[in-house]
């Protein structure tokens, strides 16, 4: 039990909270490691916003207890509770000075005036705002705003921190380099870290263990890789990645029907789409099915390919010889995640076990 | 478009009929006072104005408009803030009641008070063993003044305290920030212009007030008149120079107000441009 406190941080056990008649939160158990940095993903209203709030406490749940540290926090002023929020939007002091905003939590802790004038350089420093400090949250850019916010959370040196959509409010091509540069910067400074996002690339890309929050609940709690390959619930295995479902999954060669009960849902990345005359790996197992079309992504194309009267999804590298709509390809599907009542099973192509005995 | 074509025309049109309402109400009636207060020569003119109980009534006014502006400002923060940050029962009940005094005559408002604290009150024998004069007396005027201005200065505030949100306050509590710390560092900055343009609103309508204060002032010279008051008891005694006099100083005393306003607003806009 006292190694359990040692590795988990934070801790939420049977937490509930309603606003009104829409519970926010059903049952919310979560365990979070010291040191990692974790997303909290689900659609908007999924109850992740709600969770992050409760451990700031900026909400108190109505039943349940939440741990950090080991100690239960239920009773603790979130100013108390050694945790550091970046907003939504940020909530920057739009009538202070940079350094106003950072030096906030620092003057109401009574910090000395050398220690906070020491402490907002570093931070300055550290997030790459040297020379900004006399500037207004208006005359930054959104980038600026979102690093001010971050090292504002952080001056008081919290153990936790926590961060609600920290990367909405900005444009696409900057979001890409925040995001690299926020986690190299939480990994850095070994802060546990919670965020909250309702983008999965996002969740996939930073967060070393997602949690998956669906309906106020907690759907699966794993690594990227771990709900990517193994999702545990129907909701998952939809939510995760851009998946197509199938209905009569065993009309496909090789795949065996597991109850009549049974759909399937199946990934891009399961799927794989040849021309008639290409060489192929699979050339006996495939089967023939007809391009419905061809979406142009930039870095690669999707193909939507027809067969069995639906339409499943794939990918093929923009060097790849050319595919045209109408054209008769043969297709090859790895695997389906079925769907059992509440369960997800893998369904491997059967002919994969073949083949490789032969070769 | 026939807006368009005939734009010069109307808008000509429209400007002229607005100066011609100018002056016919405003400018000329402002320019009487001046020219009707200085017929009989400048010598009584300033004898007029600086008579003893016409000073006293000046600086009857200004208290009584200093302790209007307090207590409201005072007040209005205090309504504003709660009526924008917590979300409550009745929430919408006393955001009516709050305009109550601007839509109510002010000759009923000084009836009310009257009533409360007059002879026929069952507080009365209460005030008078405290030995508190409250009608007929300074603290009625004050209180009179207060109610008709009492709406100013809370209106002003509550449009700049829902456009900023709560997410600031939010996350100053959060770092652990007192309610009186949050409100001096964080949310006055916002609502400093309002509440000063507030402010000058107030103590325009304060000083100007009559009616209300009429019915609970007793009309004591020297003790319980007010500027507007003095004025009318003047006009009443055929003075018209003197009245006129009196009036010229109210009306001096509102165009300083409204060179507060103007510059205020300038001033204002200013700021809130550097810092949106």
């Amino acid at each position: 039990m006292s190694v359990d406190c040692e590795r988990y941080y934070v801790e939420l056990r049977r937490i509930n909270k309603s606003f009104g008649t829409f519970q926010a939160s059903r049952d919310v158990n979560l365990r979070i490691q010291r040191g990692r940095l974790v997303a909290l993903l689900g659609a908007s209203g999924s109850g992740k916003t709600t969770i992050l709030r409760m451990i700031a406490g900026l909400e108190t749940p109505d039943s349940g207890e939440i741990l950090i540290d080991g100690k239960v926090v239920n009773d603790v002023p979130g100013s108390e509770r050694g945790v550091g929020f970046v907003f939504q939007n940020y909530a920057l002091f739009r009538y202070m000075t940079v350094y106003d905003n950072i030096a906030f939590g620092l003057r109401v802790k009574k910090k000395s005036k050398e220690y906070i004038d020491d402490r907002v350089h570093e931070l300055l420093k550290l997030i790459g705002c040297a020379g900004l400090e006399k500037r207004y949250p208006s005359q930054l850019s959104g980038g600026q705003r979102q690093r001010v916010a971050f090292a504002r959370a952080l001056a008081p040196s919290p153990q936790l921190l926590l961060l609600d959509e920290p990367f909405a409010a900005i444009d696409a091509k900057i979001r890409l380099e925040l995001r690299a540069w926020l986690r190299e910067m939480i990994t850095n400074l070994q802060i546990t870290s919670i965020f909250v996002t309702h983008d999965q690339d996002e969740a996939i890309e930073v967060a070393d263990e997602i949690i998956v929050t669906n309906g106020g609940g907690v759907e699966q709690v794993g690594t990227p890789r771990e709900l990517y390959s193994h999702p545990e619930t129907p909701y998952v295995a939809r939510f995760i990645g851009s998946s197509t479902s199938v209905k009569e999954y065993w009309r496909f060669r090789f795949f065996k029907s597991l109850g009549d009960q049974t759909s399937a849902v199946v990934r891009p990345e399961y799927v794989k789409v040849f021309r008639k005359d290409e060489n192929k790996k699979f050339a006996k197992s495939a089967e023939e099915g007809i391009v419905d079309d061809v979406i142009f992504r930039g870095d690669n194309l999707e193909i939507r390919v027809r067969i069995h009267d639906v339409v499943l999804s794939a990918t093929r590298s923009i060097n790849d010889p050319v595919v045209e709509v109408g054209e008769k390809v043969d297709v090859f599907v790895y695997r389906f995640l079925v769907v059992d009542g509440e369960k997800i099973i893998l369904l491997d192509n059967s002919s994969l076990r073949e083949e490789s005995v032969v070769i | 478009m026939n807006i368009r074509r005939n734009e010069g025309a109307i808008k000509w049109t429209l400007i002229t009929l607005c100066a011609i309402f100018l002056a016919v109400f405003l400018i000329l009636p402002l320019i009487y006072i001046v020219a009707t207060s200085l017929r009989a020569g400048f010598q009584t003119y300033w004898k007029s104005i600086t008579d003893e109980y016409a000073i006293k009534a000046a600086i009857l006014t200004l208290e009584a408009t200093a302790w209007a502006v307090v207590i409201n400002t005072a007040f209005g923060v205090c309504a504003a803030w709660t009526l924008t940050k917590f979300q409550f029962r009745g929430k919408k009940t006393i955001s009516t009641f709050i305009d109550l005094p601007v839509t109510v005559s002010p000759i009923i408002a000084g009836l009310i008070y009257v009533l409360t604290f007059g002879r026929q009150s069952f507080l009365f024998p209460i005030l008078d063993r405290l030995g508190w004069q409250i009608i007929f007396a300074v603290p009625g005027i004050v209180l009179a003044t207060v109610f008709v201005t009492f709406p100013f200065i809370s209106r002003e505030i509550i449009p700049a305290l829902t456009a900023q949100g709560t997410d600031e306050e939010e996350a100053a509590a959060q770092m652990g920030a007192s309610m009186f710390t949050i409100f001096r560092k964080v949310t006055f900055p916002h609502i400093k212009w309002a509440l000063l343009y507030g402010v000058v609103l107030c103590a325009a309508r304060a000083m100007g007030e009559f009616g209300a204060v009429s019915v609970l002032s007793g009309h004591l010279r020297g003790k319980t008149n007010t500027l507007p008051l003095y004025i009318e008891l003047l006009y009443q005694g055929y003075d018209f120079t003197g009245a006129f006099a009196a009036s010229s100083v109210l009306v001096i005393m509102s165009i300083v107000i409204l060179a507060l306003r103007v510059w205020l607003e300038k001033k204002g806009v200013k700021d809130l441009d550097v810092r949106k």
